[in-house]
């Protein structure tokens, strides 16, 4: 039988260069795994666990701010609401942790429902609804005492599990789980990045009319890039409040959980999957390791600085500026 | 194929389209001519779902009236706009991909790479659609979009505007062979008289938003009304 011939015209499927995400995703893997290896002590797992959390979090708002084509204020109600139903569906309905903190992702999707109308406006608009909308949370969450403890917070609810032997709420096994839940959220996000679904995205995100009119349903892909969003916020949210064991309204809704996302998702370059996760783990550590030192009270400050000088010399961000300097392309597509 | 049904369309004081009537026939080829702001690009507009009108819109015996836009092209609507949009920061290739995936509900690469080749655009379908084409190349791209979303009805804004008379003919060659080969319907909005006479069976004259003629191309452009709304006199 003869063999079969591809048309020569036809170009191929774009590979992504396989065996160069793999090296990618293997060295990514040896570089979490070195803190674990290099023997670091709790404090410095601890850190690099909250600078997780914040790398997950960035990583949901550049899918909707890159993919979406939507800048969010607030991420806040997406994080506090994962918080808050991980923790009440586990002490409150039994239900076992690894399985509650998805269902509090599903409960932070649910939460953007509301949302869904702001869909059709764009650029500040967008940005000024649901920054108002996450407020409207934090209110909720401190006014319904009798479900989330009100401003006196929620303490009782079980932590994170052992699994096969692995103490998950250990700050080893917490860093673990977090490394893997990234990584996971990152293979999601470039999977949709890579599909039709996100090339069109792209397309609306700078075209909208022009792509409407070839068939793409642009608010539909919007809202899931929304509620994608928010069910991983959730999720990181969930993830956190396991960890730390005490919830209340103004640390799970805080403004932070909306602002330094978008600062670690732009200063490591929110147009690529591993900027935003290299930007939350950098920006994160300087502000433990350096700006608190400097300045004890309103440390934050100085992001704002960073963030600045880094939007000056490299708009890509930390990747785009790491590429140029080696050389590769200034569109950053790792 | 298409039927209008008094459609209006009214931009606050300003009244676009007035109780617009008139049909379509399946592979007919018709002229949409008038002065400049007589309605044409509004017309487009309603009929592919960008603008929002008064009255009925009937596509293949379905009312489209209420369908939205990107519905209207999976429906089998395909429509280019004057002033070519492409989308943005995709390439060549990766426009008519998302055209086909989603106008058309399937992804077929050799149907792709034909429209490329018909459009003679398959040397530039890894440029960049926005900073990578000439005017002329971003035409093209304006129809090889529509045609990868495989319509039943096309819809033409000026497609040839800008040609040299003997570019002109030879793109009014290749209107012909897409108007066979993908056994379409098409709607041309176009102010040559040459160029309706030469590719039309019919034409539609709009001015004011309203129809004042709707005939054969040689008796629309004798007829006094329409002379009168190009030149201002009957006598022209």
């Amino acid at each position: 039988m003869a063999p079969a011939h591809r048309d020569p015209r036809i170009p191929a499927p774009a590979s992504g260069k396989p065996w160069r995400n793999a090296a990618l995703v293997g060295a990514c893997l040896v570089l979490a795994a070195l803190p674990v290896l290099l023997g670091a002590s709790n404090y410095l797992l601890g850190l690099l666990i909250s600078a997780l959390i914040l790398s997950g979090i960035a990583l949901a708002w550049a899918l909707l701010g890159n993919l979406g084509g939507m800048v969010s204020f607030g991420h806040a109600a997406f994080f506090g609401v994962g918080a808050y139903a991980s923790a009440l569906i586990s002490a409150r309905l039994g239900v076992p942790v690894l399985l509650a903190i998805p269902l509090a992702g599903l409960c932070a999707a649910l939460s953007a429902l509301a949302m869904l109308p702001t869909l059709r406006l764009s650029g500040p608009y967008f940005a000024l609804a649901i920054l108002a909308y996450a407020q409207i949370f934090r209110i909720l969450a401190t006014e319904a005492t009798g479900l989330t403890g009100g401003g006196a917070g929620l303490q009782r609810f079980p932590g994170l599990p052992t699994i096969l032997g692995l103490d998950l709420g250990s700050r080893t096994g917490s860093y673990g789980l977090l490394v893997a839940m990234v990584a996971l959220s990152a293979l999601a996000y470039e999977a949709i990045r890579r599909s039709h679904v996100g090339t069109a995205l792209r397309a609306i995100a700078h075209s909208e009319d022009a792509t409407r009119v070839v068939g793409v349903n642009s608010v539909l892909l919007k809202a899931w890039m929304l509620l994608l969003s928010a069910f991983m916020t959730g999720v990181f949210g969930a993830l956190n409040a396991h960890i730390i064991g005490f919830l209340e309204p103004a640390y799970a809704f805080s403004g932070l959980w909306s602002v330094m996302p978008i600062i670690a998702a732009i200063f490591g370059g929110y147009r690529t999957v591993l900027g935003p996760i290299g930007g939350a783990i950098v920006i994160y550590l300087f502000d433990q390791l350096v700006a608190k030192d400097l300045i004890a009270v309103g440390h934050q400050i100085l992001l704002g600085l960073v963030l600045v000088v880094m939007v000056l010399i490299a708009p890509n961000g930390l990747l785009g500026l790491l590429k140029r300097r080696a050389g590769g392309r200034p569109h950053a597509d790792a | 194929m298409l039927t209008l049904e008094a459609v209006t369309v009214r931009f606050g004081g300003l009244v676009a389209l007035r109780e617009v009537s008139f049909g379509l026939q399946a592979g007919e080829i018709l002229g949409l001519v008038g002065p400049n702001g007589a309605g044409k690009t509004t017309l487009f507009n309603v009929i592919s779902g960008l603008t929002r009108a008064r009255g009925t819109i009937r596509f293949e015996g379905r009312d489209i009236t209420a369908l939205p836009l990107h519905a209207r092209a999976r429906a089998g609507i395909g429509r280019t706009f004057q002033i070519p949009q492409p989308m943005k920061h995709l390439s060549v290739r990766e426009n008519l991909t998302v055209a086909q995936v989603f106008g058309a509900g399937r992804h077929d690469p050799a149907r792709i790479e034909e429209i490329l080749d018909v459009m003679e655009l398959r040397a530039q379908g890894d440029r960049d659609a926005e900073g990578g084409l000439a005017l002329q190349e971003l035409k093209r791209l304006e129809i090889a979009k529509a045609l990868a979303t495989e319509p039943r009805l096309l819809l033409l804004d000026e497609v040839l505007a800008g040609l040299e008379s003997q570019a002109k003919r030879q793109f009014m060659g290749k209107l012909k062979e897409l108007h066979a080969r993908f056994r379409l319907t098409i709607v041309i909005v176009e102010h040559d008289i040459e160029t309706i006479s030469g590719l039309c069976s019919r034409a539609v004259v709009l001015n004011f938003g309203q129809v004042i003629a709707d005939a054969t191309p040689a008796e629309v452009f004798r007829n006094p009304l329409v002379v009168e709304s190009y030149t201002g006199t009957a006598d022209a």
